[in-house]
C-alpha cells in the first residue's frame, strides 16, 4: 500500500467497494478492482457521469455480452464492467458525492464561518 | 477531512450541464450562420454573405467564451458534435427570418441559464452571464432591423440590391 493510501480517509464504502480521499494530494482513490484507481475530482465526476449514463435496459436486452467498456484516460486502465459492477459503482459513487456535499456543507457552515 | 469538492469544483454540476448545452447551441448557431453565408454567397449577395460570416464568427466566440469559463472553473467543457443545419432557403428574406429565430432561441437559452444560476445561488456565473444577456439584446436587435429592411424596401430586385448595400451598416449603438 502506498503512503498516499495510508493518509487517506474513507469517504463512502459498500461491502465490496470504497472511495477514500487524500487531503495531501487532493485526490480520490476508488478501491474497486485489484488495484486502487487514483482520480482527481473532475475524473471522479466524469466517471460518475459515465456510469450513470449507461443504459442498463439496452445492455440487458442486447444480443452481445452483458458488459460495458469504459475508457477514462490514458492514465487509467480500461474498465470492463458487468451489470453487477455497474450497479456497485453507481451506489458507491452516489454515496460518495452525497458525503462530499455533506462535508462541503459542514465546512461552509462551521469551518469557513468561524475562520 | 478537506473540502476537496469546494476546492476543485467551483460550479454545481447542473450549471456545468446547462453551460455545456449552451456551448453546443452556440456551435450549432455558428454552423447555421455559416450555411447562410454560403447560400448568400452562391446567390450573389456578397454583403449578406459577409454579414453572416461575421455572425458565424460571433457565435464561435460566444462558444469559446463559455468553453473557457468552464475550464477556468475546473469543470469539464465538452467540445460538441454538431448536427446538420439548414442549407437551403426559399429566398433572402427566409434566410433573415431563420436568423431571427436562431437569435430568439439563443436569448431564451441564455435567460434559462440565468434562471438556473438563481435557482442554485450561483452569483459568479450569473454575473458572467450578464455579458451574454446584453449581447443578445444587440443580436436580436440587429436580426430584427435586418428583417425590417425587407418590410421597408420590399423584395423586388432593386429592393434586394438596396438591402445588400445597407446590410453591413445595420448595428446597435446601445439603449440610448
Amino acid at each position: 500500500m502506498s503512503s498516499k493510501l495510508i493518509s487517506s480517509a474513507i469517504v463512502f464504502e459498500t461491502l465490496a467497494t470504497s472511495v477514500s480521499q487524500c487531503d495531501r494530494s487532493e485526490k480520490f482513490f476508488l478501491h474497486f478492482l485489484e488495484k486502487p484507481m487514483e482520480l482527481k475530482l473532475c475524473e471522479l465526476i466524469g466517471l460518475k457521469r459515465k456510469i450513470e449514463n449507461i443504459d442498463l435496459t439496452a445492455l440487458v436486452s442486447s444480443q452481445g455480452p452483458d458488459i460495458e467498456i469504459l475508457y477514462l484516460s490514458h492514465q487509467h486502465p480500461i474498465l470492463v464492467l458487468s451489470i453487477y459492477e455497474i450497479l456497485e459503482l453507481r451506489e458507491v459513487l452516489s454515496g460518495t458525492f452525497t458525503m462530499l456535499e455533506l462535508n462541503s456543507l459542514i465546512h461552509k457552515s462551521i469551518h469557513r464561518k468561524f475562520s | 477531512m478537506k473540502d476537496i469538492l469546494r476546492r476543485h469544483q467551483v460550479l454545481k454540476l447542473e450549471i456545468v450541464d446547462v453551460i455545456n448545452k449552451q456551448i453546443k447551441m452556440e456551435a450549432h448557431s455558428s454552423s447555421a450562420y455559416l450555411a447562410m453565408a454560403g447560400w448568400c454567397d452562391l446567390q450573389g449577395y456578397d454583403n449578406c454573405a459577409d454579414f453572416f460570416f461575421k455572425q458565424s464568427e460571433e457565435e464561435r466566440k460566444h462558444q469559446l467564451k463559455f468553453f473557457h469559463y468552464l475550464t477556468d472553473m475546473e469543470a469539464q467543457a465538452i467540445a460538441p458534435a454538431i448536427g446538420d443545419c439548414q442549407h437551403d432557403f426559399e429566398n433572402l428574406r427566409d434566410v433573415f427570418e431563420t436568423a431571427l429565430d436562431i437569435e430568439i432561441s439563443v436569448t431564451d437559452a441564455i435567460h434559462d441559464i440565468v434562471g438556473e444560476c438563481r435557482k442554485h445561488t450561483d452569483i459568479a456565473t450569473e454575473e458572467f452571464m450578464k455579458w451574454f444577456v446584453q449581447e443578445q439584446i444587440e443580436e436580436e436587435y440587429i436580426a430584427r432591423r435586418a428583417l425590417e429592411l425587407f418590410d421597408v424596401l420590399g423584395e423586388d430586385k432593386i429592393a434586394l440590391g438596396m438591402i445588400e448595400e445597407k446590410i453591413l451598416s445595420v448595428s446597435y449603438d446601445g439603449a440610448n
